[in-house]
């Protein structure tokens, strides 16, 4: 909770990324949206698109975009990427076939979209908001109050036994 | 090799090295990003665009900023000397297993783009993949086809371990929220 210690408002800074981030994000649902044809990916995309949040936040503090963004959306992101692959590849068994097996799928171009569909609303989901939550996470690291209680639990067994306390406070 | 890659093999190793030496640990967190950048023009220049384009957003970007993050919330040891006091055991460690490398492992690596190299010598292989993922897949990228459509099964395991990464991250640090 003390990561907006750290914050200085640099106008520098913040001109950089309110200029650079429509690009960036830009360019990666590009890597994103054309990885099956060029270079790219869901993973590479996936990483841009995260990496836009981190700028935004370095260059506004990190606090403020921490309310700004909804920790449901980033949660959404990373579980419903897992799902969204995982359904695309139990759809095709489902209709008799094997994990993933494209062509069975009732669309148009069933392989090219199937494809698109697990590096776009899978792979690139996943990274995106993992990229996102670990920058987060970190920024609020451990703080004490959270481990306080387990700490007295420890101590106090401790001081009983003191060869073997350790080992079962933290069972 | 050609004057470019001779530059960017020479920037690799004195960020590398310098990466390793650097007291300041702000210094070293730079000086690794410089390095990743390196190493992401290394491999557009051999011709690995997918893997150059996540050695910079993860590596160059996501990780430095990471790190960044981490020395903001730690302390910072202050200090008036440039370099790490030099380990000589360590040094002795790692430059046998450089030497063992250089000497014998790295002579064993065919050239980039010989025909001797695996990926030339088993045309079956590469070929089958170069020549029929656009009919079976209808993807012009062998690489996304492989990773989605060939290999999806292995893919689908990598996406889950980077969930579990987020999972295990929350459980480290006692939270039950990201934002």
């Amino acid at each position: 909770m003390s990561a907006g210690d750290s914050y200085t408002e640099s106008q520098v800074i913040m001109s950089t990324v309110k200029i650079v981030t429509p690009f960036v994000l830009t360019y990666g649902l590009f890597i994103t949206f054309h990885g099956a044809d060029a270079p790219g990916g869901g993973f590479q995309g996936g990483a841009v698109i995260g990496v836009v949040v981190l700028m935004l936040a370095f260059a506004f503090g990190i606090e403020p975009t921490r309310e700004w963004l909804d920790n449901r959306v980033v949660t959404g992101l990373i579980a419903g990427g897992v799902l969204a692959f995982g359904a695309i590849g139990l759809a095709s068994m489902l209709l008799g076939g094997a994990f993933l097996q494209y062509e069975l799928l009732p669309i148009h171009h069933p392989s090219r979209y199937g494809i698109e569909g697990i590096e776009i609303l899978g792979i690139a989901a996943i990274v995106s908001g993992t990229v996102i939550g670990l920058f987060f996470a970190t920024a609020a690291g451990f703080t004490a109050d959270a481990f306080a209680p387990s700490d007295e639990r420890i101590e106090t067994q401790r001081d009983d036994r003191p060869r073997t306390g350790r080992t079962e406070g933290e069972e | 090799m050609t004057p470019l890659e001779v530059a960017l093999i020479a920037f690799v190793l004195v960020t590398a090295l310098a990466t390793a030496l650097f007291r300041d640990v702000l210094s070293a967190i730079i000086v690794f990003g410089a390095y990743s950048l390196g190493m992401a023009i290394i491999y557009t220049v051999l011709l690995a665009p997918d893997v150059a384009m996540t050695e910079a957003a993860i590596s160059a970007g996501v990780t430095t900023i990471l790190l960044l993050l981490t020395i903001a919330k730690t302390v910072r040891p202050s200090t008036d000397a440039l370099f790490e006091s030099v380990n000589v055991p360590a040094v002795l460690t790692v430059g046998a297993f450089a030497l063992v490398f250089g000497a014998a492992v790295l002579p064993a690596i065919p050239a980039i783009g010989a025909e001797s190299a695996p990926v030339w010598s088993n045309p079956e292989v590469t070929q089958y993949y170069l020549e029929n993922t656009y009919a079976e897949t209808g993807v012009q990228n062998t690489v996304a086809a492989v990773l989605a459509a060939y290999r999806g099964f292995d893919t689908f395991g990598e996406a889950v371990v980077v969930f579990g990464a987020a999972v295990a991250v929350l459980l480290v640090l006692d939270r039950e929220v990201f934002a």
